[in-house]
């Protein structure tokens, strides 16, 4: 599914988080949102995720649907919070299954088929015998994981990360880098991940999206952004042509 | 120079280990002042009531309660705290969610209000609804037409009540939400569940234990609460006089055993509201640092 935003501009008070913004994701694509803090990369996140609103004149597409006015919860975009957002009193295996049992009545899985899904995501996130922990039973990366099968439980059309690894340490870090990596290939789910790490970034997506103060200064793959930085600003934030 | 040096080194070591650079004398006092005012002010006149109570033996204290006036008192105190408890634990819970969520014009000033009920004499919180509701009130003509009795009536008694026990569910809530923050709500937003939903299954069991710990203190206030509902009360005997106020009349008519063994009541209440707070409030911080740990790894 591909992923089109038009003229998003976001305002806090008076402060322009996002100023209109334009961005086309191809099917199947694994995209960074790569900026300094408060360049407005994980609000543009959001926005696509139906968390937060644009201004009037925003659209925002899944394919050919037009998703702009739907709230969150019936976007079908799974979402991966910077700190997990797991729920804390629920066992591995309810988080997993929480928006399988939101269902209306009639969409609902039986108990027996929540039970398989739920047992082939953690097998998917390599999480088998995990059910029954808690939350805080479980490693940061462990936890991440959770949050990843929890999140690919609705079936989604997109894949949204904020920060996936920015509450891990750096070894976890690495691999799990090289994971989500594979993940993405063998799922093919179109995915926009949110770093500030220039790294991270260039080691795992397919194109990279450099935003500052609101306004996307470069879109490119890695090789073409390290080859030929737009502007002063790129140049600087990558650290070339010193 | 050198003897400010010297002075501030031994000063910083200290602030490191608070307690240990007192003189041992420096903290037994301080302990002992604060056990024998704790003695002095509440455990004597605990012990006080329930000696007063029994002071003519457990039969008379069993027959207190056999008291017409007595019994409906009781009834009127819990039928008042089962109005006023639920209604202020929704409205607790949707205060706390429109100032912990949502960001507005006049939000803090809102939170101030809140508060109201503890900064202002009770007595003002009755004398407002006389004034709104009395005989000589705004809307009295209007009640006397229709023959409504509110004020020296039962619903002016739940009113009052009602305004003197508003804020503390909120304010129990309040630093909770604050503090947990909307992350997990957010998260099974995007899961596709409804505001019932969330609120049911995600923020309820958050914030279970600090319910709690404000509707205990809530209904210990509702049960317990005096200046307001004795303004608009009316002191009418087997009608509209809760258990605080019965106790002031038995002990003016010189009933001492009986004003006591009423008061006993309360105050076994009130032990067990002290009981069940401590707890729910431990049960809270729990709570709460195992979902900040959450967020910390």
């Amino acid at each position: 599914m591909s992923i089109r935003v038009e003229k998003i501009t976001k305002r806090f008070a008076r402060f322009a988080a996002l100023s209109s913004v334009d961005l086309e994701i191809a099917p199947g694509e694994l995209v960074a949102l790569l900026g300094p803090s408060g360049s407005g990369k994980t609000t543009l996140l959001r926005v696509i995720a139906g968390l937060e609103f644009p201004e009037a004149s925003g659209r925002v597409l899944f394919g050919e649907r037009d998703v702009t006015d739907l709230n969150a919860y019936k976007r079908k975009a799974g979402f991966v919070f910077q700190h997990y957002a797991l729920f804390a009193h629920m066992s591995v295996f309810e988080n997993i299954a929480f928006s399988m049992r939101v269902l209306p009545r009639r969409q609902r899985p039986t108990d027996q088929e929540i039970r398989e899904r739920v047992l082939r995501l953690l097998e998917a996130v390599q999480l088998t015998g995990f059910e029954k922990r808690l939350p805080t039973q479980l490693s940061g990366g462990q936890r991440q994981r959770v949050a990843f099968a929890r999140a690919l439980a609705i079936e989604p059309e997109v894949l949204l990360l904020d920060e996936p690894f920015g509450a891990l340490d750096a070894k976890v870090r690495k691999s799990l880098r090289r994971w989500l990596r594979e993940f993405h290939d063998r799922i093919g789910l179109t995915t926009i991940f949110v770093t500030h790490d220039q790294e991270e970034a260039f080691e795992v997506a397919d194109r990279v999206v450099l935003i500052d103060k609101g306004v996307i200064q470069q879109i490119g793959t890695p090789s073409e952004l390290r080859a030929a930085p737009a502007n002063p600003f790129v140049a600087d934030f990558l650290d070339i042509g010193h | 120079m050198a003897g400010a040096s010297t002075f501030s080194i031994p000063s910083r070591r200290s602030s490191a280990r608070p307690a240990a650079s007192d003189p041992w004398f420096v903290k037994w006092v301080l302990i002992g002042v604060t056990v024998s005012f704790f003695s002095l002010f509440l455990f004597l006149p605990l012990f006080v009531v329930f000696q007063e109570a029994f002071s003519k033996g457990a039969v008379a204290y069993m027959k207190a309660f056999q008291d017409s006036a007595t019994r409906h008192a009781i009834g009127l105190t819990l039928l008042v705290a089962a109005i006023a408890v639920p209604l202020n634990t929704v409205f607790g819970i949707v205060a706390a969610w429109s100032v912990t969520r949502y960001r507005f014009r006049g939000r803090s000033f809102l939170i101030t209000l809140i508060d109201l009920p503890l900064w202002v004499s009770p007595v003002i919180g009755g004398l407002i609804y006389v004034l709104v509701f009395g005989a000589q009130g705004w809307l009295g003509p209007w009640l006397q037409a229709h023959d409504i009795r509110i004020i020296f009536a039962v619903p002016g008694i739940v009113l009052a009540t009602v305004f003197v026990t508003f804020p503390f569910v909120a304010r129990g809530l309040i630093p909770l939400m604050q503090a947990q923050g909307i992350k997990e709500e957010e998260a099974a937003l995007t899961l596709g569940a409804n505001g019932w939903q969330i609120f049911f299954r995600i923020t309820l069991p958050k914030i279970k234990w600090g319910l709690l710990y404000g509707i205990i203190l809530c209904n210990a206030r509702a049960m317990g609460e005096f200046g307001a509902v004795s303004v608009v009360s009316g002191h009418i005997r087997g009608m509209t006089n809760t258990m605080p106020l019965h106790i002031e009349i038995l002990y003016n008519e010189y009933q001492f055993a009986a004003a006591f063994a009423v008061a006993s009541v309360l105050a076994l209440l009130a032990l067990v509201t002290l009981f069940l707070k401590t707890y729910s409030e431990w049960r809270a911080e729990q709570q709460l640092s195992e979902g900040s740990g959450d967020q910390n790894l």
